[in-house]
């Protein structure tokens, strides 16, 4: 297994108190596999690509798990790891495109040599003129004019910036790119055409990836496997056609029937009301009690156990949805 | 660029002839004037008396006494002085420039050198105690009654531990029988600075062009080290070096002041700026990156910082030039400040004019050379 | 009777929610370490100096119980005629009848220091409020006219900038006496005009660009009420943290101007270390041994200057957003 994330808790510390952001968070990812985690927005998660990343802010308390990372010599725990062996590991092993791709490049060095750092910061015998060599053929893989990597940030249109970063996420010949809504600030046509790059790019390469997006289109697209987040835990783990198919937990069935052209014959579109959870307090037992439907007693008094209740298929309902069921979500 | 900076230079011209005319009228109204005061001795008959007004423009009405001042100003002639008389302002101004200006240039260099440094470390470790320290002490310096400060390392320095002379520029005893005079010595120390000051930009400039930290180092510190070698070398075969040696110990107390009392303006804009900059997504890339502590910190955060901290230099001039004159009465310091405040006691009027207009010529000068340095800076702005 | 719904008066609830806003304001203060220590020290140095008339009364019943000289006057203690007779030399080092000791002229320090504590406070007030109301008012102009307005204040602005301004005090102190009073409203003034205009013009423009702005337009107010009913208000906390800053600025302008004998103050911090520095006390051969004619006024001057910036500091880092704590 190239990673695999076990009960994955981080908290912030706030005055308030804790923001609960990733609460239990477990699964595996396989060589040139491709994950989606979708969630609303606010649900925690950027906040699990920066807990493996170790990227948090000052306030970030890690308060448990592990991170069995597998670079081909044995897995090492990213968790345990010193700050300075951490180093060799970022970008090397583990790559990210982030969610503000248009921040992402400096703006007072050229985008080459941006990327041209981040070659020469793991690969320090790499002769400049082949780290240059190297991001030129970035560049064409991405579909970017190779004589533009000597431009600055601000001569790139916002696509061309988003091609550079994804270009700069490959420098390193990543295991694994985690996206963070790579495409959110760009208009649609351009939106699906870099998907469809990325993912045909990760697919020649054979590298595994974590997409993540609160629109669940864009996962679909995408994802082998999907990940269904509410407020800080995972709710249902499945790969994309099961998901769609047949999916268990309530919330993601709310959010099918919320996404109507994939769901085919059935084209109501409802959107789940009420609010995600404030993650300071969130609600004991299941944490989606207040808005599902099926909620019982039961739910709101004890949470629900992250099963795996068919093949691959992981679960935390007390009442899974079963085939052919309707649950209708009806407004206040 | 050019376009623009021909823009600027129109700009700061017009600016300059707006304070010219602002300053001269403003001297000009001062109630009494040297000229009355000294007319008004006894002895003095009547002739000479109206030799002496025509010698000095008084016989003519103030506004074509302004307008041949301005002329004058046009070729850079700021008139005669009263209380040096018969010596020309520019030479009064060009006998003290220097020394301000190495007075200036190096205080400023210095505490923007400990204010960028301490700031980035500050913003970095927020609320650590690097933080809380510098910028405790940094608004004690920066709001400390400068006159206090002035004496205190005075006596520090020169009284208690001896090490330091009081004040003045030069040691009047050793250089009785000096073979040149101090002006031709501290000139020579200027070029002496200036080379040394070419050399570290050159190798600054080739060390970025070198790949790895050590060998960054290297080069600037083998270069900057064998120029003052050197140097050293070269002054001691001249047999001039006690009379350096003096003027430099003489030099150190006023610098010190003057460091210590401005360093925590750029401190604080630098750590500011920082805590902005901190929170960018480039950082945060960065860091993901893989890179060093240190680099993040100095090449990515602390690099972006650096505009506003040319902002905060040019805010800052008039402030430094009023340190300055404190400074240099605090310590006799025979510079611009100084003859600035002799001046307006003995209401030498035009040598004031003079003073005033070459500082406003200063301050335009450095806010020219910080419109070059913003484009510099940042490739975002091209004019 | 539905009236008694609605029993509170408009005024009351705003009193209520100012007082929320400063109650929330003051729990993010006192995290402040600096800008605590700031407000202490000036709370301090009020009590001090309103304390003064005391000073006299408590030193004479202490130690002059038994001079009629100095008991029925309070001549000894007098901040600027005063002379103690009993002592030998003046100045003499600090005693317990005179705890800073005297200088050249047989005065007591500690209470020249207090008499002159009040003064500093109203300078420094003053010269601030000044600088930030013109500051203020032109800023908030300025962004809300643009054009020949804005042009002009902001080269104005330039050339104010141009000016040293300590350098252009020592010149106007030839033109006029510079009384406590006119030397607070020349500074505020000055500074009124200069960079203080750039920064809350800044501040102006982000406000003006809010949709209240265009409401208020549309309802046909005038130009004078919106910038005052709406654009000033909401740039006021940023004018208040200059103010901050403008008060040491005005004090330590005040004080070396004092010292340098240019200024016509009868007393102030900067006037003592003056004597001593007139009288040659202050450097020369005895540097550093009649420490107590400049050392305490110098430590005030300093103190009451830095704890204005500290707290200015502590109040930017609640005002500014970029200097908050995520
Ligand atoms: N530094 C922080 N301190 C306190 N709370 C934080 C911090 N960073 C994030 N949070 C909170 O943690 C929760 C998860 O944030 P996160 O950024 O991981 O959400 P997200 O799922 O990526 O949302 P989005 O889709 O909007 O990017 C949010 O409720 C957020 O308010
Ligand atoms: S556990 Fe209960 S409340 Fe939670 S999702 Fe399942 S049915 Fe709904
Ligand atoms: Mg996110």
């Amino acid at each position: 297994m190239l990673l695999s994330v076990r009960d994955l808790r981080m908290y912030y510390k706030t005055k308030m108190g804790y923001v609960k952001a990733v609460d239990g968070i477990s699964f595996d990812l396989d060589q040139g596999e491709s994950l989606g985690i979708v969630g609303e927005s606010g649900c925690g998660k950027t906040s699990i690509s920066m807990t493996i990343l170790r990227l948090l802010p000052d306030n970030a308390e890690f308060k448990g798990g592990s991170v069995l990372f597998d670079m081909g010599n044995g897995p090492v725990d990213l968790v345990n790891l010193p700050e300075s062996e951490m180093r060799k590991y970022r970008w090397r092993g583990i790559s990210m495109i982030f969610q503000a791709a248009m921040n992402s490049l400096n703006p007072v060095y050229k985008v080459g040599d941006q990327i041209i750092e981040a070659i020469q910061n793991h690969f320090p015998d790499m002769p400049l003129d082949k780290a240059r060599q190297k991001v030129a053929e970035l560049f064409t893989l991405v579909g970017l004019d190779p004589s533009r990597m000597d431009q600055y940030p601000h001569q790139y249109s916002g696509g061309m910036k988003q091609r550079a970063v994804i270009a700069m996420a490959l420098a390193c010949d990543p295991k694994i790119i985690i996206a963070d809504e790579p495409t959110t600030a760009l208009d649609v046509i351009v939106q699906d055409r870099i998907l469809k790059e990325i993912r045909k790019i990760q697919r020649k390469l054979n590298m595994a990836m974590i997409y993540i997006s609160h629109d669940i289109a864009v996962i679909a697209e995408v994802s082998d496997k999907i990940a269904v987040m509410y407020a800080g835990k995972f709710v249902e783990l499945a790969d994309a056609v099961t998901i769609f198919k047949q999916p268990m937990h309530p919330y993601t069935y709310g959010l099918m029937h919320a996404f109507p052209s994939t769901v085919g014959e059935k084209t109501e579109l409802v959107t789940i009301p009420g609010e995600p959870p404030n993650l300071l307090n969130p609600p004991k037992g299941c944490r989606f009690a207040p808005r599902c439907p099926k909620a019982d007693s039961v739910c709101s008094e004890v949470e629900p156990e992250y099963r795996e209740l068919e093949k691959n298929h992981f679960v935390a309902c007390h009442h899974p949805v079963q085939p052919k069921e309707v649950v209708r979500f009806y407004a206040e | 660029m050019l376009k623009f900076l021909g823009k600027r230079v129109l700009q700061i011209v017009v600016l300059l002839f707006i304070y010219v005319t602002v300053v001269y009228w403003l001297i000009e109204a001062m109630p009494g004037s040297f000229v009355d005061q000294y007319l008004l001795n006894p002895k003095l008959t009547p002739e000479i008396r109206e030799n002496l007004k025509r010698q000095f423009g008084f016989d003519k009405p103030a506004h074509i006494r302004y307008l041949i001042y301005m002329k004058n100003f046009l070729t850079l002639d700021l008139g005669i002085s009263f209380s040096y008389f018969p010596t020309r302002v520019t030479t009064i101004i060009a006998e003290r420039l220097p020394r301000t200006v190495f007075l200036f240039v190096t205080s400023t260099l210095v505490s923007y050198v400990l204010g960028y440094n301490l700031g980035k470390r500050a913003a970095w470790k927020r609320s650590g105690l690097l933080d809380k320290t510098t910028t405790f002490v940094g608004i004690v310096f920066w709001t400390i009654f400068l006159p206090l400060l002035a004496i205190f390392n005075i006596w520090l320095f020169g009284v208690i531990l001896k090490i330091l002379p009081l004040n003045q520029f030069i040691d009047p005893n050793l250089w009785k029988s000096a073979p040149l005079s101090a002006q031709t010595i501290f000139i020579r120390l200027l070029l002496t600075a200036l080379v040394f000051l070419i050399v570290f930009l050159i190798a600054l400039l080739i060390s970025n062009r070198l790949k790895t930290i050590p060998a960054k180092k290297t080069v600037l510190y083998t270069s900057s080290i064998t120029t003052i070698v050197v140097s050293i070398v070269i002054w001691i075969l001249s047999g001039y070096s006690t009379y350096a040696w003096d003027i430099i110990k003489h030099m150190v107390l006023p610098v010190l002041t003057l460091t210590l009392y401005s360093f925590a303006g750029s401190m604080l804009v630098m750590r500011d700026t920082m805590l902005d900059v901190i929170r960018e997504d480039y950082i945060t890339t960065a860091k993901a990156k893989g890179l060093p502590d240190n680099v993040v910190r100095d090449k990515h955060a602390a690099r972006n910082a650096l505009l506003p901290l040319v902002t905060n230099f040019v805010i800052s001039l008039g402030f430094t030039v009023g340190g300055g004159i404190i400074t240099e009465t605090m310590f006799s310091w025979p510079g611009i400040g100084r003859a600035y405040l002799e001046a307006l006691n003995t209401q030498d009027t035009p040598l004031l004019i003079g003073l005033l207009v070459f500082t406003g010529i200063f301050v335009l000068i450095a806010h020219l050379v910080a419109d070059v340095l913003y484009a510099v800076l940042d490739p975002r702005i091209r004019y | 009777m539905t009236e008694m719904v609605v029993a509170e008066p408009l005024w009351k609830i705003r009193l209520k929610l100012w007082i929320r806003s400063l109650r929330t304001g003051w729990e993010l203060f006192k995290e402040k370490k600096l800008a605590l220590f700031g407000l202490g020290v000036i709370i301090f140095f009020a009590i001090f100096g309103l304390l003064y008339p005391l000073y006299p009364v408590v030193m004479k019943n202490l130690f002059w119980k038994h001079d009629s000289f100095g008991y029925q006057t309070f001549m000894p203690y007098d901040p600027i005629v005063g002379f103690d007779p009993d002592i030998m030399s003046h100045p003499s080092p600090p005693s317990l009848r005179h705890p800073l000791g005297t200088d050249p002229l047989g005065r007591d320090i500690l209470a020249m220091i207090m008499y002159s504590t009040p003064r500093e406070f109203v300078l420094g007030i003053t010269a601030a409020l000044i600088t930030v109301i013109i500051g203020t008012i032109i800023g908030a102009s300025a962004a809300y006219y643009g054009g020949v307005i804005d042009t002009f204040f902001m080269r104005l602005a330039d050339i104010v900038m141009l000016f040293p301004s300590l350098a252009l005090l020592m010149v106007l102190s030839a033109f006029m006496e510079l009384t406590l009073f006119r030397l607070a409203l020349i500074m505020g003034i000055l500074a009124g005009f200069g960079s203080i205009t750039l920064v809350l013009k800044a501040q102006a423009l982000t406000v003006k660009v809010r949709p209240f702005i265009d409401a208020a337009k549309s309802t046909g107010a005038s130009d004078a009420y919106i910038i005052f009913k709406h654009i000033i208000p909401n740039i006021l906390p940023l004018s208040f943290l200059y103010m901050m800053f403008n008060v040491t600025g005005a004090i330590f302008t005040e004080a070396v101007l004092s010292f340098l004998g240019l200024a016509n103050i009868r007393m102030s911090w900067g006037v003592i270390i003056q004597m001593a520095e007139s009288s040659g006390y202050l450097m020369g051969a005895s540097i550093g041994m009649y420490w107590w004619l400049w050392l305490p006024a110098g430590v005030c001057i300093t103190l009451l200057c830095s704890s204005f910036y500290f707290l200015g500091r502590g109040l930017e880092e609640i005002v500014n957003p970029r200097l908050r704590k995520r």
